[in-house]
């Protein structure tokens, strides 16, 4: 059934649309990450403007992290203090996304921003997470129990002026490093069209020595609110929020994804860390291919003025 | 539907071709309808145009004798067309052409090759035909002037290939002797605006008569008011999708409660 998309301006197939929506959701569910970083260049690759698929990926995000917190709040497994002030950051760096994502669109260099970081962002957080899940992996077959996180161990973020206290995480550390992680991955994720929770919670573990058990929680709390704005900020500066699209990918993920938090809890954990590694650098190596290959057209048009820009 | 209208139309341009004729007008033309709309089933549409050309009838489609050209044509809109150049490595987006006031859809159709109806001078002038389409350019742009050709054409064919431009030669077909009718394809991915339809009669290559209608292609119901809204009232949309979205969210997390 073909739909027309009211900000996209061309009708898609509504079944195709929600059938991404449930396999990004399902994959979601399974590694209990966003999804962002799968379903924008999916809908980048169907033939949506890029800008629609960014900005509409975020309410996407919204929906699915939305689903998330509620069963986290219900367990008590977010530290508010410390998302409140990730979140602070996080739309600091939201707003100087959608500017900096403006400035690339009118100079026509955002396809390219967008593929380079997708090659970075994806090829550094795979690596390392293929590097760590595969030691796992050996570690389990030794028989020998992983290390237990050190109470007394200290890195130079804790030297960190500013200090305030996380009685949640049984934190004590400056504000500097989680506000600039915030405003990263707010930036980033709005520049992206991501959700960022695949950084945010390695960032957090090995960086800020937040206990695992609240790490998720605190992230995707501060994604949903980081997104609910980067939404907010690309309706009114990019205005390529697309409803019609958000809500046929929203349906699909929520659904999409209880199926795959159900599979999820069948494997193991450095299984699943293994899956999502080559996964997560499958798509950085398709961004890769595509910025190395000759392309099929050197032209491309951009409409600045008039009818439908 | 846009068939039976056809032949409604038709009749009616019969008779109004017989009056208007006697008036010393040669040619006459009607859409098949002024309002193409767009709502949320919205996949492409076709128009219908037709008329009557009461000089035709003398030599039509010969040599030297009368031609027709029928042209629709969307809203002006600036296009940046852009080359990928290699850079350490990598493809990217170097040289840029700003091409301004183009037409944001452009079709056109004759009774014989463009080329073969009249002088590229007239047909520049008219902007009869891809190759007489006037680009004009900005100032400031950084593509050499050898390549600027390159760019033109580049531009053309990205259009056509979109579906919002076409040239269908010989396509007017002919009803009668002296009346006509040819369908306009209009793509899904149409801008919305106010389109001009413009008919040319040639005589061995001079324009004898020529008419012009608007076409007027709009969004209507729900794609109206959701595109009206992301325009003008965007924060209330914004908060409106974040709305929908964490209720959405939150509605699955309740239904699919594991505990």
């Amino acid at each position: 059934m073909q739909l027309y998309l009211p900000i996209a301006e061309i009708p898609v197939n509504i079944f195709v649309i929600f059938a991404m929506g449930g396999a990004v959701g399902f994959l979601s569910g399974l590694f209990g990450i966003g999804g962002g970083f799968l379903l924008t260049p999916l809908l980048i690759f169907s033939g949506i403007p890029p800008a629609v698929s960014v900005a509409t990926v975020t309410t996407q995000v919204v929906a699915s992290s939305a689903s998330a917190v509620v069963t986290y709040w219900r367990r008590k497994a977010i530290d508010f203090k410390l998302a409140t002030i990730l979140l602070g950051g996080g739309v600091l760096g939201s707003l100087l996304g959608v500017i900096l994502f403006d400035i690339l669109q009118s100079v026509g260099q955002l396809d390219l921003v967008i593929s380079l970081s997708y090659v970075t962002f994806l090829g550094a957080i795979g690596g390392l997470m293929l590097v760590e899940s595969l030691r796992a992996i050996q570690r389990r077959k030794a028989g020998s129990a992983p290390s237990a996180r050190k109470p007394g161990q200290h890195n130079w973020i804790h030297g960190l002026p500013l200090k305030v206290r996380f009685r949640r995480s049984k934190l004590y550390v400056s504000v500097i490093p989680v506000v600039g992680l915030g405003l990263a991955i707010g930036f980033l994720g709005t520049v992206l069209g991501i959700g960022g929770g695949f950084m945010m919670v390695p960032a957090l573990i090995y960086l800020l020595r937040v206990p695992t058990g609240i790490v998720i929680g605190t992230s995707l709390f501060q994604i949903l609110f980081t997104m609910a704005a980067a939404t907010i900020f690309h309706a009114m500066g990019t205005k390529t929020v697309d409803i019609v699209l958000a809500m046929t990918l929203m349906i699909g993920g929520v659904i999409g994804a209880q199926f795959g938090a159900r599979m999820g809890q069948k494997l193991r954990g450095d299984q699943l860390r293994l899956l999502l590694a080559l996964l997560v650098l499958g798509v950085g190596l398709r961004f890769a291919v595509d910025l190395l290959l000759v392309p099929d057209d050197l032209y491309s048009i951009a409409i600045r003025k008039g009818a439908g820009a | 539907m846009i068939r039976h209208l056809a032949t409604l139309c038709a009749i009616t341009l019969v008779f109004l071709g017989e009056s208007l004729a006697k008036d010393n007008k040669d040619l006459v033309t009607a859409l098949s309808s002024e309002v193409v709309s767009i709502q949320s089933n919205f996949t492409g549409t076709e128009i219908v145009v037709f008329g009557q050309a009461s000089h035709i009838q003398q030599q039509p489609n010969a040599p030297g004798g009368f031609e027709l050209a029928i042209v629709v044509e969307g809203p002006p809109q600036d296009i940046t067309t852009r080359r990928k150049g290699r850079f350490l490595g990598v493809w990217v987006n170097r040289e840029a052409e700003r091409f301004q006031g183009v037409p944001s859809f452009y079709a056109v159709a004759s009774t014989a090759d463009i080329g073969a109806i009249a002088d590229r001078t007239v047909l520049d002038d008219l902007r009869i035909g891809l190759n007489h389409l006037n680009l004009a350019i900005s100032g400031s742009s950084n593509v050499a002037v050898s390549d600027r050709d390159d760019f033109r054409r580049a531009f053309v064919r990205l259009r056509e290939e979109a579906g919002l431009y076409s040239e269908q030669e010989t396509s007017i077909e002919f009803l009668t002797d002296t009346m006509f009718r040819t369908n306009i394809p209009l793509p899904a991915n149409i801008p919305v605006g106010d389109y001009k339809v413009k008919s040319f009669l040639f005589n061995q290559g001079n324009v004898v008569s020529q008419t012009e209608q608007t076409l007027a292609v709009a969004k209507i119901g729900f794609e109206q008011i959701t595109f009206e809204m992301a325009q003008n009232y965007s924060l209330v949309y914004g908060v409106l999708a974040v709305i929908i979205a964490i209720f959405t969210g939150w509605l699955a997390g309740v239904i699919f409660r594991k505990d």
